[in-house]
């Protein structure tokens, strides 16, 4: 699975540390799901997705060996 | 999805002193001969006992409070990072327990490290995964 959150992140101007105040992880989770480390649960990503106002298929899409 | 049995934070630098502090009580206590393990006496509390109690289980319990205080921030990416450290600490503590004991014949010590040593690893592991990805983030900047 990949995902678009650095692109999200730049095209509203905000940081990884800005982001996970606004969901309320730490920093350190929004780096490790931003590099494919960490596959976060449905509520994270919902969480995520309204953030950004886009549906959570727009940020998290499934790859070809999932 | 919180872990709901954690210690408060402030724990971890108690569990630490505990470590620390079952130093000094087992100099003292080798130093007044009070692990004389040839005493016939099985009596709970008597000198080898609380020596025991003063060392190897402070040490133990001191590990306990470190490996299981909560994070700064504890969400749901540590947990599983706690879980899997975990997972690994109790897989490698086997490994290296089944082959202690095939190849060394102390098996009372060896199971008295037991103790402590799963713990150990875990602390090691969980630290270690945090330290890296701090680490990562640091490598990353102010994307």
């Amino acid at each position: 699975m990949k995902n678009t959150i650095r692109v999200e992140r730049a095209i509203k101007n905000i940081t990884q540390a800005e982001l996970a105040d606004l969901i309320g992880v730490s920093r350190q989770t929004i780096n490790t799901i931003e590099s494919n480390r960490y596959v976060p649960s449905t509520v994270l990503a919902l969480k995520i997705a309204r953030v950004f106002g886009k549906p959570v298929e727009e940020i998290f899409i499934l790859e070809q060996e999932d | 999805m919180k872990p709901k049995f954690l210690f408060p934070y402030w724990t971890r630098y108690l569990g630490w002193v505990l470590v620390f502090a079952h130093i000094p009580v087992m100099m003292i206590g080798k130093y007044y001969g009070l692990d004389d393990h040839h005493s016939n006496s099985d009596a709970l509390f008597n000198n080898g006992h609380l020596l025991f109690i003063g060392t190897a289980l402070l040490m133990a319990i001191g590990l306990f409070l470190v490996a299981f205080s909560r994070e700064r921030i504890e969400d749901e990416q540590i947990a599983q990072l706690r879980l899997d450290s975990l997972r690994w600490a109790v897989f490698i503590n086997y490994i290296v327990l089944i082959i202690c004991l095939i190849f060394f014949n102390d098996t009372h010590h060896i199971l008295l490290m037991n103790l402590w040593v799963p713990l150990l690893f875990f602390i090691i592991r969980f630290q270690w995964m945090l330290f890296r990805n701090n680490r990562l983030i640091k490598k990353d900047g102010q994307l």
